[in-house]
């Protein structure tokens, strides 16, 4: 009984001390993680860019994520999928899977350069990170269906889609396509690799998901007014 | 002192790296070259001039020298890369020297590279057999000794001694890889002893190795046994003075042959590696009572068992037993790149005459980008190797 007591007598501390909270007074500033900024003397700045350097040493800060770095090779879209990817808050499982994807990709595609004849090299997009980010462009719609209730029943009404909702449907459909039809054996980023190809050059199943869309969307015009924003 | 040419060397491209610091006494490359590759592609007449440089391996004897032996990442580069380029580096140069001037009718000299973790030792070691393959040596190239120690699905009672346990897979695999290296070798060499293999198998005194080597890869059952009598055979005529040839013991991870091993016997208990034929007939190859060639080793803690990872030296992953076996024996330490090193092995990425940049990132061939790869990676060659894999 006396240990319980003593217990609860300790300042108590949680165990895990939040340092970024998600919710800041609005009076808070952005951080800005890239170098580049700060290197420009001050004489090559534009009124704006014064402005802003006066109220960063006026006002304070959010403290910064742990994912956001000043490397040069931070890539918010990438950062977006790791995370989409992640699962259990395994980032560096995940992290690992993204790196092996895109060596893969690299390796497929350096191989095929060597194999291509003279004329058809230059066409050949070695760059995996060149090819995510056109893989994910060729899956993102350009419209949306949403669910709309009128006079008791439920309308499938095309409504615009916002960057960020295109973006995170995009990297949805890659992520669950790769998770449900593959083969037991293959690995992830085998997977992975294979279907951010075949994006690439519009083809494979996250393409046909996204035309499938769009058609749902061209055939349901007719309750695009139920739609009232 | 190093002098710095400027006048001469070509610009190259993205990399804004114009301090190439060149030797002093060396010609004019033609421009067609780079500054990080050589031309001289035989290992015995590099030198240190050509330190930090990449030579290639000529494709023919790819296969023929390198059936086993490489590590796995560096053979999936030399198959998208479409060629096999070494690194001269000062740990292999030294281990070269010491070959070309040591006395081989003394016992051998064993020659142990040790270094931290991916600093290069198999590399090294590589280069070391390929020197001694073009010098028409014999090479016995075990290309990894953890793999004898541990995962074998079939552990078979040896036929020739009651306490001893026989490998067959592992053996006749590596029998096969030993038949690809020599060829020319196993029709010369002539047997001393007349081998009883079971009632009605035997092998006769003055019969070729190869045929030996081919009944240990096909009766899988007694091939550990063959093993055995390849290594006595080699070990009694290498330093011969009729048909003498050099015998180049090679050994990866050498410091699996004393320890523990993952293996159990029926009855639960762990197997000790002595009793261990394979272990057992190599562990009297790397004694130095035989002369007329040389053992080099590497140790390697990647696929050691029950060893701690920061452990790299060679008392602690050899371990009491296995440094008094050893002693006496002349260590190599590899080091991690130097800064000519590194500037080399990022040039060599950022190549495009040769296969389309393998550095694509378009910040990776910018100063930043390389700043930023060498705090990475802390000029490890494997850390490097694999960050430049994704970017």
């Amino acid at each position: 009984m006396a240990a319980s007591l003593t217990g609860l007598l300790k300042p108590w501390t949680p165990r895990v001390l939040l340092v970024r909270w998600s919710r800041y007074n609005p009076y808070y500033l952005e951080p800005g993680p890239r170098k580049e900024v700060y290197h420009i003397p001050e004489t090559e700045l534009t009124p704006e860019q014064k402005e802003e350097r006066e109220l960063k040493s006026v006002r304070p800060i959010k403290a910064a994520t742990n994912s956001v770095t000043s490397s040069v090779f931070n890539d918010p879209v990438l950062s977006k999928f790791v995370n989409m990817m992640m699962k259990d808050g395994d980032k560096i499982i995940a992290k690992g899977i993204i790196t092996q994807t895109l060596e893969n990709m690299k390796r497929k595609q350096v191989e095929k350069y060597h194999k291509a004849p003279e004329g058809k090299k230059a066409e050949i997009e070695c760059n995996p990170y060149a090819i995510f980010h056109q893989a994910l462009e060729n899956c993102k719609p350009v419209i949306g269906l949403t669910s709309i209730q009128k006079g008791g029943k439920f309308y499938q009404v095309p409504i615009p889609l916002t960057d960020n909702r295109r973006r995170f449907l995009a990297m949805k459909w890659m992520i669950t396509e790769c998770r449900d039809n593959k083969h037991r054996r293959t690995l992830m980023y085998e997977k992975l690799s294979q279907e951010l190809l075949a994006a690439f050059s519009k083809e494979g199943n996250v393409v046909k998901r996204k035309h499938e869309l769009h058609k749902m969307a061209e055939s349901n015009r007719a309750y695009a007014h139920y739609r009232w924003w | 002192a190093v002098l710095r040419r400027t006048s001469q060397v070509r610009p190259l491209h993205g990399s804004g790296c114009g301090q190439q610091q060149e030797a002093i006494g060396m010609e004019t490359r033609p421009e067609t070259f780079s500054i990080f590759r050589t031309q001289e592609n035989d290992p015995a007449c590099q030198s240190e001039q050509h330190l930090g440089q990449y030579y290639t391996v000529p494709p023919s004897h790819f296969h023929t020298v390198f059936p086993h032996g490489l590590p796995p990442r560096y053979q999936q580069q030399v198959k998208t890369f479409n060629e096999g380029c070494v690194m001269v580096r000062q740990p292999a140069l030294e281990l070269i020297s010491h070959l070309k001037r040591a006395d081989y009718s003394k016992p051998t000299l064993r020659y142990l590279l040790y270094g931290v973790k991916g600093s290069g030792k198999t590399m090294s070691l590589c280069h070391t057999v390929h020197y001694c393959s073009t010098q028409g040596w014999l090479v016995l190239h075990i290309p990894d000794a953890h793999l004898w120690v541990k995962n074998c699905k079939e552990l078979l009672p040896s036929s020739y001694h009651a306490s001893r346990f026989d490998q067959p897979i592992q053996a006749s695999n590596w029998l096969r890889n030993f038949r690809t290296t020599n060829e020319h070798f196993l029709s010369k060499i002539k047997l001393r002893q007349r081998y009883v293999w079971t009632k009605r198998e035997s092998t006769e005194e003055g019969r070729p190795l190869g045929e030996l080597v081919d009944m240990g890869v096909s009766r899988v059952k007694s091939s550990s046994d063959v093993v055995g009598a390849v290594l006595k055979e080699l070990r009694l005529q290498a330093g011969g003075t009729e048909g003498g040839f050099r015998l180049a013991v090679a050994v990866d991870g050498v410091n699996g042959l004393w320890g523990r091993t993952t293996l159990k016997k029926e009855d639960k208990s762990p197997v000790a590696p002595e009793e261990l034929t394979l272990v057992h007939n190599l562990r009297k190859m790397i004694n130095n009572d035989w002369c007329g060639g040389a053992v080099i080793a590497t140790l390697s803690q990647t696929g050691s068992l029950y060893a701690p990872s920061s452990a790299y030296l060679p008392q602690e992953l050899l371990g009491e037993e296995g440094f008094d076996s050893m002693d006496p024996f002349v260590p190599v330490p590899v080091s991690l790149y130097s800064e000519k090193e590194f500037e080399s092995c990022y040039l060599y990425y950022l190549d495009h005459i040769h296969f389309h940049h393998w550095l694509q990132h378009p910040h990776s061939q910018t100063e930043e980008g390389k700043k930023e790869l060498i705090f990475l990676s802390n000029r490890n060659p494997s850390v490097l190797e694999r960050l430049c894999a994704f970017l």
